[in-house]
């Protein structure tokens, strides 16, 4: 059985990247707008953001509009491809391929 | 969060998301994962797209206001008769308002979103098309008045040439952004912008104002059924975790 990819594997991680994976390549979203569409606590969302982000599956751009300083959050190419894989091997553990 | 679902024996993949306690480092087995992965895609979608109904029902009441007060010019002689002076800002004045509502909820519904220059300019170049359409159109239309078109064929003209370009204009929207409603009101408009001359006048601006109006009223139920289903599906987007 294939290896379903233990960075992913996690309600609130899976979450998070189903989540980014509906953005369109190289589009982000700010970490206030995903955590209310997510209803994720700003805690919470941290800490497997971290996770996301020490496996370069999630890239973090910190800008500022205005004074406010602001954080955008996308999928990189290297997560992209690790949730389609993620995908994949669900599929395939589930037997729909 | 009251339940935890990998004790919950053999439901079916979307009760055990319903009630899985998300906040946790933990995974579900493969087809809650599966559904949850799934669930929240849809979820996020239907977020996102939670303002459309809105801009469907706001046209829909323009088209049935609007072409309503057109068609009340002359309608309803002789026993009431809606004054061009009024019917002209009437119909104007919903459609300025619908126009402001729609960009208005497609900026907030964009708030906190960052696309790629690609989509950027996809965006901005369909936008601009609604303005040369809607000048040129307009331009066209004056030269074949100068031309010797009646105003009695301009009556016709300009409410079908709008409304088709504005049917054609939804084709794109959905052909660029793979929305299925916005294909099926776009080729809903298309038919009767060409139906609409049949009808003779004043009835081509009753037929617009109803076979319009009244398909994007229910165009708007239907989006805002389809997203309640989804939401409930989703539990909401999810619960707090």
């Amino acid at each position: 059985m294939d290896e379903l990819d233990p960075v992913i594997h996690a309600q609130a991680r899976l979450r998070i990247m189903s989540a980014l994976s509906t953005l369109e390549a190289d589009g982000s979203i700010s970490f206030p707008r995903l955590q209310e569409l997510l209803d994720m606590t700003a805690g919470n969302m941290s800490t497997h953001l971290r996770k996301l982000e020490d496996a370069a599956y999630v890239d973090i751009t910190k800008t500022h509009k205005g004074r406010t300083p602001i954080t955008y959050l996308g999928l990189s190419k290297k997560g992209r491809r690790a949730f389609e894989d993620y995908m994949e091997t669900l599929r395939s553990v589930l037997g729909e391929r | 969060m009251t339940n935890n679902s990998r004790d919950a024996g053999p439901a079916n993949a979307a009760d055990r998301f319903a009630h899985a306690p998300l906040d946790d480092d933990a995974a579900l087995d493969p087809a809650a994962m599966y559904a949850l992965l799934n669930n929240q895609q849809k979820s996020v979608e239907t977020q996102m797209g939670a303002f459309v109904p809105y801009i469907t029902l706001a046209w829909g009441l323009t088209w049935l206001i609007g072409f309503g007060a057109l068609w009340l010019i002359d309608g309803l002689q002789p026993v009431f008769s809606l004054p061009l002076a009024a019917a002209v800002p009437i119909f104007i004045g919903t459609i300025l308002i619908s126009g402001g509502f729609s960009a208005w909820l497609g900026i907030r519904a964009g708030r906190g979103m960052r696309g790629n220059s690609a989509s950027a300019f996809t965006g901005t170049v369909y936008g601009i098309t609604w303005s040369i359409g809607a000048t040129a159109l307009g331009i066209f239309g004056s030269a074949l008045q100068h031309q010797g078109m009646s105003a009695e064929t301009a009556n016709f003209f300009y409410p079908s040439a709008y409304v088709l370009f504005a049917g054609i204009m939804y084709i794109i929207a959905a052909a660029i952004w793979h929305a299925v409603p916005s294909l099926v009101g776009g080729c809903w408009l298309v038919v009767i912008a060409v139906a609409a001359p049949f009808f003779g006048y004043p009835g081509h601006y009753l037929f617009l104002a109803l076979a319009g109006g009244l398909a994007f009223i229910a165009l708007s139920v239907y989006g805002a059924v389809e997203q309640r289903r989804i939401r409930s599906l989703t539990n909401g987007g999810g619960p707090r975790g």
